[in-house]
């Protein structure tokens, strides 16, 4: 056992420790009784690699055990470093649990908020809207659909927060202008705000365009600081002016359903041009009007332009001082006082339409009484003969012509009246051929009218498909045959 | 059919969507060469076919899976989809027609006035939501019958639903909606 210690002595560096450990093995084994030290002795079958002997003991040092061999020292097998049973009351954890640092918050929202305000500032909006879509960014974007966006898609979610802020506390801009400064496609930015106010429970007043002009006619840069003064315009002017022009194209059918962007470019165009009408502006066209402005030019705004255009004509010509006809070359010096006398020039052209087209109706009435016998008032014409539905309409507006003319009427009354006798009639196929203004989709209608398509009475689906029929849904093996030839012949030209 | 007129609204169907499957495995290059009017899309693994009585157009996947639309009814697309299986039965394969569902009914009506959009938007939050920058309509979308509505300022609507049925309904619950926002047509 000495000789033992002394082995150990000499493969190992001397510690106090391994000394007293030592010590108390080697009592305890002189105590252990002698079938135990025999135990201790040998290891059953194995030998030592360094001496060959087979003398090895089984040893715990440092709590890990070893096989060594009394003769030489040397270690034979060692075990684990830590015994398995020695964590009995410990728990499992996990590397990342153990290495976690406290949480930080999130980098991209912190660049989001930071993007948030930097939006609001170039929009120079006031405080309350800055704190509220903060908040509403902080909420957006820990939820589910959108933490893990792309970052594209995060920042575009900033643009619309502002946006849904601005809208909610009443400072209207348009979804262009907040694409024009993400650089974003406006699709997405639309997709992006649909899905935002549905996570966030928002319910956000519709804009209407009148408001949002203000705030768009401060885009063009047609002050007399930017420009020469045969352009200059003051914003307010402009923006007056816009307002009114805008109004009118709304009760004529220009506005519904149209993008705003274009009618508003269109309306301040029109605006800027009648508001001092030399002839350098009106040889303006609105392409050099949006380089001298330094804005994009919106294609549908010349479109716009026409359709405006041909309403103020309408009402141009019923301006009883002016002479000659009003075409759409020269009604940009009228503008003024057509919209000055809108509402007056508008019953006037109400008017004239409706005698128009009694006239109209009256002439081709005396053709058609010879052949039908003259309807009844008002109600139920089933069907739908386009001469019956205009006689049914010469007599309406023969009764309505009787009554009192203008008065202080708004022209919202004659139509009410108009749709009351209407309502009860059975609606005829094209409203926009009759009435003075009318959207351009039913004016001029490009898709046929819709009618039932009386259904197939002689297929059942279980009969047998006839011969004839067959043919034109299956090939024949030749014609297979030479279809598959017809392809190989073509796969090899294109080959070569 | 409305309580509150007296004319009748006519709701026109114009597509219905069906599917159905064969309960076995197809090969659409058979079918490919074998058919005709048929357009064979390689790349994304189906089969068009078109057929003439009823008008329909079917894409079939080699799982035995096929989508029928452009019928006008679904009495139509019932038989256009059997039509289809005995076709198919005819080109050689062990077909049986089964699970046959209509998925989508697309319908427009046309009111008889204009409607003032902004109007019928504000007094149907959040139910109605509409965004004139983005689409000239309104979208209704009505919950439990599944069903959507698109409104437009000239009175046209179009609707879209899981069955004719619901559709139906879906028009009757919006006329009276629509009703009270409309814009008198003569300004």
């Amino acid at each position: 056992m000495l000789f033992y210690f002394r082995a150990r002595h000499l493969f190992r560096p001397f510690r106090l420790t391994t000394c007293l450990l030592l010590l108390i093995c080697s009592c305890l084994s002189a105590v252990c009784t002698r079938r135990q030290f025999i135990w201790k002795m040998s290891r059953a079958g194995l030998s030592c690699p360094g001496c060959g002997s087979s003398n090895i003991v089984d040893d715990n040092l440092y709590c890990q055990s070893q096989l060594v061999c009394v003769d030489c020292g040397s270690v034979v097998s060692e075990g684990a470093l830590v015994a398995a049973d020695d964590h009995v009351g410990g728990s499992d954890v996990s590397y990342s649990r153990s290495t976690a640092v406290a949480k930080k918050p999130c980098m991209n929202l912190i660049k989001g908020i930071q993007r948030v305000k930097a939006i609001c500032r170039i929009l120079r909006v006031n405080s309350g809207i800055e704190d509220l879509s903060q908040t509403y960014y902080n909420l957006a974007y820990q939820h589910e659909s959108f933490i893990r966006v792309s970052l594209q898609k995060k920042e575009v979610l900033a643009g619309c927060c502002v946006l849904v802020c601005c809208r909610l506390l009443n400072w209207p801009i348009t979804m262009g202008t907040i694409s024009c400064l993400l650089d974003a496609d406006p699709m997405v930015v639309g997709m992006v705000y649909q899905e935002m106010v549905k996570i966030l429970n928002i319910e956000p007043p519709i804009i209407n365009v009148t408001e949002v002009m203000e705030a768009h006619s401060l885009e063009y840069k047609i002050t007399s600081l930017h420009v020469p003064e045969e352009y200059a315009e003051t914003s307010k002017d402009l923006t007056k002016r816009a307002v009114s022009l805008v109004e009118l194209a709304a009760d004529s059918w220009i506005v519904t359903g149209r993008k705003p962007i274009p009618i508003m470019m269109a309306a301040i165009y029109l605006s800027w041009q009648s508001l001092k009408p030399n002839k350098h502006r009106l040889k303006c066209s609105l392409e050099k009007f949006c380089q001298i402005a330094k804005v994009n030019k919106h294609r549908p705004a010349s479109k716009r332009i026409t359709e405006m255009k041909k309403v103020l004509c309408k009402l141009g010509n019923e301006i009883p001082w002016v002479r000659e006809a009003v075409t759409p070359d020269n009604v940009v010096r009228q503008v003024e006082d057509i919209l000055k006398h809108r509402y007056a020039l508008l019953r006037r052209a109400l008017r004239t339409h409706e005698e128009a087209l009694l006239v109209e109706c009256q002439a081709s009435c005396e053709d058609s009484l010879t052949e039908e016998a003259a309807p009844t008032q008002s109600s139920a014409l089933v069907e739908q003969n386009p001469n019956a539905s205009s006689v049914e309409q010469c007599e309406l507006n023969a009764e309505r012509a009787q009554r009192p003319g203008d008065g202080d009427d708004n022209p919202c009354t004659v139509s009410e009246l108009h749709t009351d006798i209407q309502e009860s009639q059975y609606p005829t196929p094209n409203w926009g051929k009759r009435v003075l203004f009318a959207p351009p989709c039913v004016t001029h209608p490009r898709k046929k009218r819709r009618v039932e398509q009386p259904e197939l009475k002689d297929v059942t689906g279980d009969e047998e498909i006839s011969d004839s029929e067959i043919d034109s849904y299956i090939r024949t093996p030749r014609e297979a045959q030479e279809f598959i030839l017809t392809q190989q012949l073509f796969y090899e030209s294109e080959q070569s | 059919m409305d309580s509150s007129n007296d004319e009748a609204l006519d709701i026109i169907i114009t597509n219905v969507v069906a599917t159905f499957r064969t309960r076995c495995h197809l090969n659409l290059r058979t079918i490919a060469l074998e058919g005709t009017n048929v357009i064979y899309k390689p790349e994304v693994g189906k089969v068009l076919m078109k057929l003439r009585k009823p008008k329909i157009t079917a894409s079939i996947w080699s799982s035995g899976k096929i989508i029928c639309t452009g019928a006008t009814s679904e009495d139509d697309a019932k038989l256009g989809a059997r039509r289809l299986a005995r076709l198919l039965q005819k080109l050689g394969f062990k077909v049986r027609f089964s699970a046959f569902k209509v998925v989508n009914v697309l319908a427009v009506c046309s009111m008889p006035f204009a409607i003032h959009l902004i109007d019928f938007t504000k007094n149907n939050r959040p139910i109605a939501s509409y965004e004139p920058e983005l689409h000239p309509a309104a979208t209704y979308r009505i919950k439990h019958i599944k069903a959507t509505i698109q409104v437009f300022s000239t009175g046209s609507i179009t609707v879209t639903g899981p069955n004719v049925q619901n559709v139906a309904t879906a028009v009757e619950q919006v006329y009276p909606l629509l009703f009270e926002c409309q814009k008198p047509r003569y300004k």
